[in-house]
Order: structure tokens, then C-alpha cells, then sequence
């Protein structure tokens, strides 16, 4: 009876602490995946190279360290090309996979994904207006494309959410409602402008299954305040996020002001999505599986799961865009594609191997 | 004393139609109250306005005075734990991250469980009997284990109120009453204040200070169970009619349900039943039940077969209680059956008292009315007249009555004879 008390009762400072070693260790990982991905590529640069490439790059301890003998050439591959691209796959991946946690815990549905309100598809209509039509493109120049696509994805979301609420309440199974709805008529139209531009319309399909491929340090500018911001949001509310999957109601009863949450999370995790797709194209299956895969690991709790959840995604992002990158080289497949062929089979995966009811 | 929770004339619509229709009622502090009524008069609507999941569109609630729906979600969740009438938790949480969490209205948005919070999860897990579950994943445990748990995390709320939507609906009656008890012991050593909705009648009664019946979202009755619960209002509110009787050990009311009764039906026949005890309570029944006019004798005051007549209206032949046949209700006895189309007899036994009844059976055989015995157990086993009634009980076969193994079959036989007759 003792040891199974030991082993039942959670000791609050062995949780903390090993919450913290989780994190500790998927930032390492992290670390680790952005100077190994920037290693690879055509030009052969050694992965102590772009370590210390990176560290002299650092404020205060940078001056502090020599520079090595690579050629000029290798540091502005590493900096101008594929560093950008990099740190862009871990904000889209950390984006995404945050957002998918939001989400899925704050409509208790394990479905759910951060396209789940429409905004994939009204990103899509964006961007198809934006290639197709030249929407924006004279004042707008490289911009153009992820400004229409980010406001397609965010008008789509309002859209929802004002279709969804009745009588001041959101209720979960009406946005989910909604949000298909919205998203089907948008594809719909999406699809339509395809058919009828009489375009070549391999660039819009190129898009719609997600790239990092032509992307730059301007993206990640443009990306980081709303990743930053929207994370940040998210991380304050996570201790509300929990009680939220007991429901609207039990939520409420636990002092939750449950429509306010709703409002400022599906804010905050929406404008972080879109974002991500605006800059990336609709990259499926992270923000599904990855908030899944490491719940499995590290539990329900969002204190743990969302920070986690954040770094796995950005890593596994990571990971995919360099394959993405080299797997088929010189030409590029769509990083959706590796997600997706990555994203399916585990999830079936998970499926299979889940005994218990829920997730 | 002021009262805790003042209800003042609440009314709540979903849509156009009008659930709650100015309800209005005040509970003290600890008290134990209990609201019922028929599925839709509305006590889970009344019960979702008063934990603020609805807002009344006219009326408010006052807890110590001050509006419910003026203070903060999180003050409200300081002083009103609610449990519903079942949970669903979709994500694998242990058994104490989800009581833990009756913690969140005290914990600030940075502030991590300290001790205490510690300290009050285990007391509540102790008081649900919930420990040893504590670090299964709460989808993987039964769903009485489950409202235990969800009890358990409205407890760690340290509330003042707690409300709850038929909270042992999907229990079984041991598990039933292990909640009530525990809420009950709340209540009394706590000074926890309760308001449940039942759907059990009888449970309501046992464990209610005082009860809410509903009736189309006003409150018909408000009061002590056994004001509350009589026959004529269950009967109004309910349309059913059913049987009070006083808990033999509680002392508190407590409902018997009766199965539907057409009453007579004209022209099926009178028939009279010579009972006495308890032997003749069931063919009583089933006889009205099949719409017969029945009438019954001679009974003793307050024996079980008196009671049931009693009930169920008939007219029938009384003696005072623990009292020999006299002439008088032997007469009044005699003359039912001679208005009777046929004669039941059951399997009573037969003393010196009740010897009367066998005599006036054998003339309604001598007046050739048809005559049933339902003999579930042989005469030698219940003659207690040293073979005076045998005697007689078999000169009623010879005499051509009708033998019956069981009461089950005497409304149909009685049919058939009453039937060839005509």
C-alpha cells in the first residue's frame, strides 16, 4: 500500500522538475537540429563551423571567440540562405504546433488543428487572388502574397466566429460547424479561380501544399512579432487552458470567464497560424500530430505540453524542410508532402495503439 | 436569520420558450435542499440559471444578498462548487490533476499548488474515497469512480454552495447512497450548503432539509418533505397516482408507485375476496387491476390487506384490529357476497377467529355463485382449528369450487366462469 502511494501521489517538485528537464532537453534538441539542418545542402560546411559561425554572431561572448577558417563564401551560404530558411521552419513549426494545442484544447476536440476555423482555406482564396489576379502585387511587391493570403485566413476566422456565436455564447460544436462550412465555400471558390484563370496555375498548387522554398529573412521578420506575441498570449493562459478541457460549463463553474478565453485564445492562436500559413502555404499534419505525439509523452497538462508541443514542432518542421530541401534535389518537393507522408502513417500509428477510449 | 440564497422570481427561456417561469424560493445556510419535479418542469434549467450557465432573462439570485450574476467568474467559483449529472474528460489526466484543479479559483494566473492545495486535494480524496485512484487516467475509470472524482474537485473548491444536477443518476443504489451520506456529512459537520435535483423521489426525502417541487418552472410546493410529498401533490404535478407511507426506519415520507389502474370497466362482474393478513393483497389488486368490482372480508383494521382495500378504494367489511369475526361483519360480509357475481377465497389460515369467513364462502357455494380457492399452500398446513376448517374447506371442493394453484390466473378464470354463466 506504501509504495503504491509513492508511486500514485504526483510529488509536486519531481513534476516541476521534470517538466523543466523535457524543455531543457527539447531546446537542446533544437539547438542541436538548426546547426546540423544548416550544415546540410549542396556546399559541404562542417557542422563546428556553423557552431561557431553562430556563437560569434552572439552578443557580449561572440567577440570573445576567433574566427575560424572557412571560406567568406561558406558564411554568407550559411547566413543569406540557409539560416533564414531555418529559423523560418522553426517559427512556422512552433506556430503551427501551438497553435494546434490551443486549439485542440480549447474546443475539447482531439480533431482539431489550427486550420480547423477555415483559415487554410481562406488563405488559400487569398493567395490564389494574389497569383492569379496580381492582387496587390504593384503595391505590395514579395509581400503581397503573404499579406492577402494573412488577411483571407483572418477575415475567414471572424467570419467563423461571428457565424458560431448565438446569443453571446460560442459553443464548440458550432464553430467546429462553422468552420467547415466556411472553409468548403472557400475552397470552392479557390478551386473555381483555378479552373477558369486559364493560367498556369502550378504555382497556386505549388502553395497550397506548403513551402519554405524562396523564403528569407524578410519572412522572418515579418513572422516573429506574430509567433512571439501569439505564444506569449497562449503561455499566460495555460493553466485556464486546462480547466477548459472539462468543458465550457465545469470551466465556467471554475471561474474560467469562458467566452473571454475563447475570444483571446482563438485570437491569439489564429493570428499565429495564420501567420505561419501566409508565409508558408497550407503545411498540413504538424499542428495535428505533433501537439498528439507529445501529449503522449509528457501528458494532458498545458503547463508542460504546450511549451514542449512548441519546440517538437518546430524541430520536426525543421527536419522536414531540409529533407524537403535535399530529398529530391536539385528540385524541391513541398514540405506539406514530407509532412504529410510523415503525419498520415503515424497517425494511424496512434490510432492503432491508443487501448483506451479519449485521447 | 437572513437567508443564503435568495431565488426572486427567475425566468429563462431557451429561445422563444419560456423553461423557467417566475420561480422564486430562499434557502438558509446549511441547508440540505432538494428540488424535483417531472422531466421538463424545468429543475436543470432552474439549476444551469443558479450556477450562471444561463442568465435569467427577468429575476436574479442573491447569494448573501449580492447578485450572482454581478460577481466575477472567479468569485462565484470561490464561494459555488457545481456537479453535473455526468462529465466527459476527453484527455488522460490523472485522477488528482483533475480534483487538483478545484484548486484554480484560488491559484493566481503565475502561482504555482502550494501545500495546502496539497493538503486539501488529499482531504478531499479522502472524504470521496477517492485516493487509491489517484493517479489512474480519469477516462480509464467507471463512471461512479468518475462523479466520486468530480465531487472530489468541487469539494477542493473549499465552497459555501454546492450544486448538483441529479448527481447519482447513472449510480448504483450502494454508490447512491455513499455520495448522499458523504454530501449529508458535509452538510452537517460542514456547514456545506446544498441544492441537488433529483429524479429519485424517495432519495430526495431521505436526505432533503427541505424540498422544491416543480411544476411547469414555477415551484408548486416548497417545504419539508413531508409537506411536499403527499399524495395529492404528486398526483397534481405528476398525474400518477402513488403511496405515502412513513420510512419505518428514517420516519422520513417515503413513495410507492402503483401500476396504472383503469378502474371498472361496467358489466365485468362483481366479485368478492375473502382475505385477511396479507394473502389476499395481491388478487386485490390484480382484480381491480382487470377492472372487476371488487369488495373484500372480513379484514382486521391495519393488516396489510386492509391497507391495500384501503388504497385502492374497494368496499369491503372491517373488524376492529386483532379481533375475532363478529355477527355484525359477519352479516355485512354475507350480504357482499350475495351481491357478488362470484366468490374468491385465497390461502389464509384458519383459526378460531376467522372460521366465520370459510362458513359464509360454503353458503355463496350453497347459493350457487361460482367459488374460487386459491391454494398455494395445502389446508393441513394452515388449519390451526384442530381439522374443523379442512373439514369444511374440502366440503367447498366437493361442492364444486374451483381449485387455483396461484392468484396469477383468477382474473382470467373468473372471466371464463362468469362468462359461461351468461
Amino acid at each position: 500500500m506504501e509504495v503504491l502511494k509513492e508511486v500514485c501521489f504526483l510529488n509536486p517538485q519531481r513534476r516541476v522538475w521534470r517538466w523543466r528537464m523535457i524543455n531543457a532537453m527539447l531546446f537542446g534538441v533544437l539547438g542541436l537540429a538548426v546547426v546540423v539542418c544548416s550544415t546540410i545542402g549542396p556546399a559541404q560546411i562542417s557542422p563546428l563551423d556553423v557552431m561557431v559561425m553562430l556563437v560569434r554572431k552572439l552578443p557580449w561572448v561572440g567577440s570573445m571567440v576567433p574566427p575560424g577558417d572557412w571560406p567568406e563564401s561558406h558564411e554568407t551560404i550559411i547566413f543569406q540562405m540557409r539560416l533564414a530558411r531555418v529559423v523560418l521552419a522553426v517559427l512556422v513549426g512552433a506556430g503551427l504546433a501551438s497553435s494546434g494545442v490551443v486549439l485542440q484544447g480549447l474546443l475539447q476536440n482531439p480533431m482539431a488543428d489550427p486550420y480547423i476555423l477555415g483559415i487554410s482555406s481562406g488563405a488559400a482564396l487569398g493567395a490564389t487572388a494574389a497569383m492569379l489576379f496580381g492582387l496587390g502585387m504593384h503595391t505590395l511587391g514579395v509581400f503581397a502574397l503573404p499579406l492577402t493570403a494573412f488577411a483571407g485566413a483572418v477575415a475567414t476566422a471572424i467570419t467563423v466566429y461571428n457565424v458560431a456565436r448565438v446569443g453571446g455564447r460560442t459553443p464548440v460544436s458550432t464553430l467546429i460547424l462553422a468552420g467547415i462550412a466556411v472553409g468548403s465555400f472557400l475552397s470552392a471558390v479557390t478551386s473555381y479561380f483555378m479552373i477558369t484563370s486559364g493560367q498556369n496555375i502550378h504555382q497556386v498548387v505549388f502553395w497550397l501544399m506548403g513551402g519554405l522554398a524562396g523564403r528569407g529573412w524578410d519572412h522572418v521578420l515579418v513572422l516573429l512579432p506574430y509567433i512571439v506575441a501569439g505564444l506569449a498570449v497562449m503561455l499566460l493562459n495555460v493553466r485556464k487552458l486546462n480547466v477548459m478541457l472539462l468543458g465550457d460549463e465545469p470551466a465556467q463553474h471554475l471561474g474560467v470567464d469562458v467566452e473571454r478565453l475563447k475570444q483571446v485564445l482563438l485570437g491569439a492562436a489564429t493570428l499565429t497560424a495564420a501567420a505561419a500559413v501566409a508565409v508558408s502555404g497550407v503545411i498540413g499534419f504538424v499542428g495535428l500530430i505533433i501537439p498528439h505525439a507529445v501529449r503522449l509523452v509528457v501528458g494532458p497538462d498545458h503547463r508542460v505540453l504546450l511549451p514542449a508541443a512548441t519546440l517538437a514542432g518546430a524541430i520536426f518542421l525543421t527536419a522536414a524542410d531540409t529533407l524537403a530541401r535535399v530529398a529530391a534535389a536539385p528540385g524541391e518537393i513541398p514540405v506539406g508532402v514530407i509532412t504529410a507522408l510523415c503525419g498520415g502513417p503515424f497517425f494511424i500509428y496512434l490510432l492503432r495503439k491508443k487501448k483506451e477510449p479519449g485521447f | 436569520m437572513p437567508f443564503y440564497l435568495d431565488v426572486l422570481g427567475v425566468e429563462c427561456s431557451y429561445g422563444a420558450v419560456k423553461v423557467i417561469d417566475g420561480m422564486a424560493f430562499s434557502i438558509k445556510q446549511g441547508c440540505f435542499a432538494g428540488i424535483i419535479g417531472p422531466n421538463g418542469s424545468g429543475k436543470s434549467t432552474l439549476l444551469r440559471c443558479i450556477s450562471r450557465a444561463l442568465k435569467p432573462v427577468r429575476g436574479t439570485v442573491l447569494l448573501e444578498g449580492e447578485s450572482l450574476y454581478k460577481m466575477s467568474p472567479r468569485e462565484a467559483a470561490r464561494k459555488m462548487a457545481v456537479v453535473p449529472q455526468e462529465t466527459a474528460v476527453n484527455f488522460p489526466f490523472t485522477v488528482e490533476e483533475i480534483i487538483m484543479m478545484g484548486r484554480s479559483p484560488h491559484l493566481g494566473r503565475f502561482q504555482a499548488e502550494g501545500k495546502r492545495d496539497y493538503e486539501i486535494t488529499g482531504r478531499s480524496m479522502d472524504l470521496t474515497n477517492t485516493r487509491h485512484l489517484a493517479g489512474r487516467q480519469v477516462t480509464a475509470i467507471s463512471g461512479g469512480e468518475r462523479q466520486r472524482v468530480i465531487i472530489a474537485k468541487a469539494l477542493a473548491q473549499e465552497p459555501e454552495l454546492i450544486l448538483l444536477d441529479e448527481p447519482t443518476s447513472h449510480l448504483d443504489i450502494n454508490q447512491q447512497v455513499e455520495i448522499l451520506s458523504l454530501l449529508q456529512r458535509m452538510n452537517r459537520e460542514g456547514g456545506l450548503t446544498i441544492l441537488a435535483v433529483f429524479h429519485d423521489l424517495n432519495l430526495a426525502a431521505q436526505f432533503c432539509d427541505l424540498m422544491i417541487l416543480m411544476q411547469k418552472g414555477k415551484a408548486y410546493r416548497v417545504g419539508k418533505p413531508e409537506d411536499v410529498l403527499t399524495v395529492d401533490s404528486i398526483k397534481e404535478v405528476y398525474g400518477t397516482r402513488v403511496l405515502i407511507k412513513k420510512h419505518p426506519v428514517t420516519g422520513r415520507p417515503a413513495v410507492f408507485l402503483l401500476t396504472r389502474r383503469e378502474g371498472e370497466v361496467p358489466g365485468k362482474g362483481r366479485i368478492h375476496v375473502v382475505c385477511g393478513g396479507g394473502a389476499g393483497a395481491a388478487v386485490l389488486g390484480l382484480l381491480a387491476e382487470h377492472g372487476f368490482a371488487v369488495t373484500a372480508g372480513v379484514l382486521n383494521m391495519g393488516d396489510i390487506d386492509w391497507e391495500t382495500a384501503k388504497f385502492l378504494e374497494l368496499e369491503m367489511t372491517e373488524e376492529a384490529p386483532f379481533s375475532d369475526i363478529s355477527d355484525r361483519s359477519y352479516r355485512e360480509n354475507m350480504e357482499m357476497i350475495q351481491r357478488a357475481d362470484a366468490c374468491v377465497l385465497v390461502s389464509i389460515p384458519f383459526g378460531r377467529g376467522n372460521l366465520k369467513n370459510l362458513e359464509a364462502v360454503s353458503r355463496a357455494c350453497a347459493w350457487g355463485k361460482p367459488v374460487l380457492l386459491v391454494e398455494e399452500r395445502e389446508i393441513g398446513e394452515r388449519d390451526f382449528t384442530g381439522g374443523e376448517a379442512t373439514l369444511m374447506y374440502n366440503q367447498l371442493k366437493e361442492q364444486g369450487a374451483v381449485v387455483l394453484q396461484g392468484g396469477a390466473e383468477v382474473p382470467e378464470v373468473l372471466a371464463g366462469l362468469l362468462q359461461a354463466r351468461l
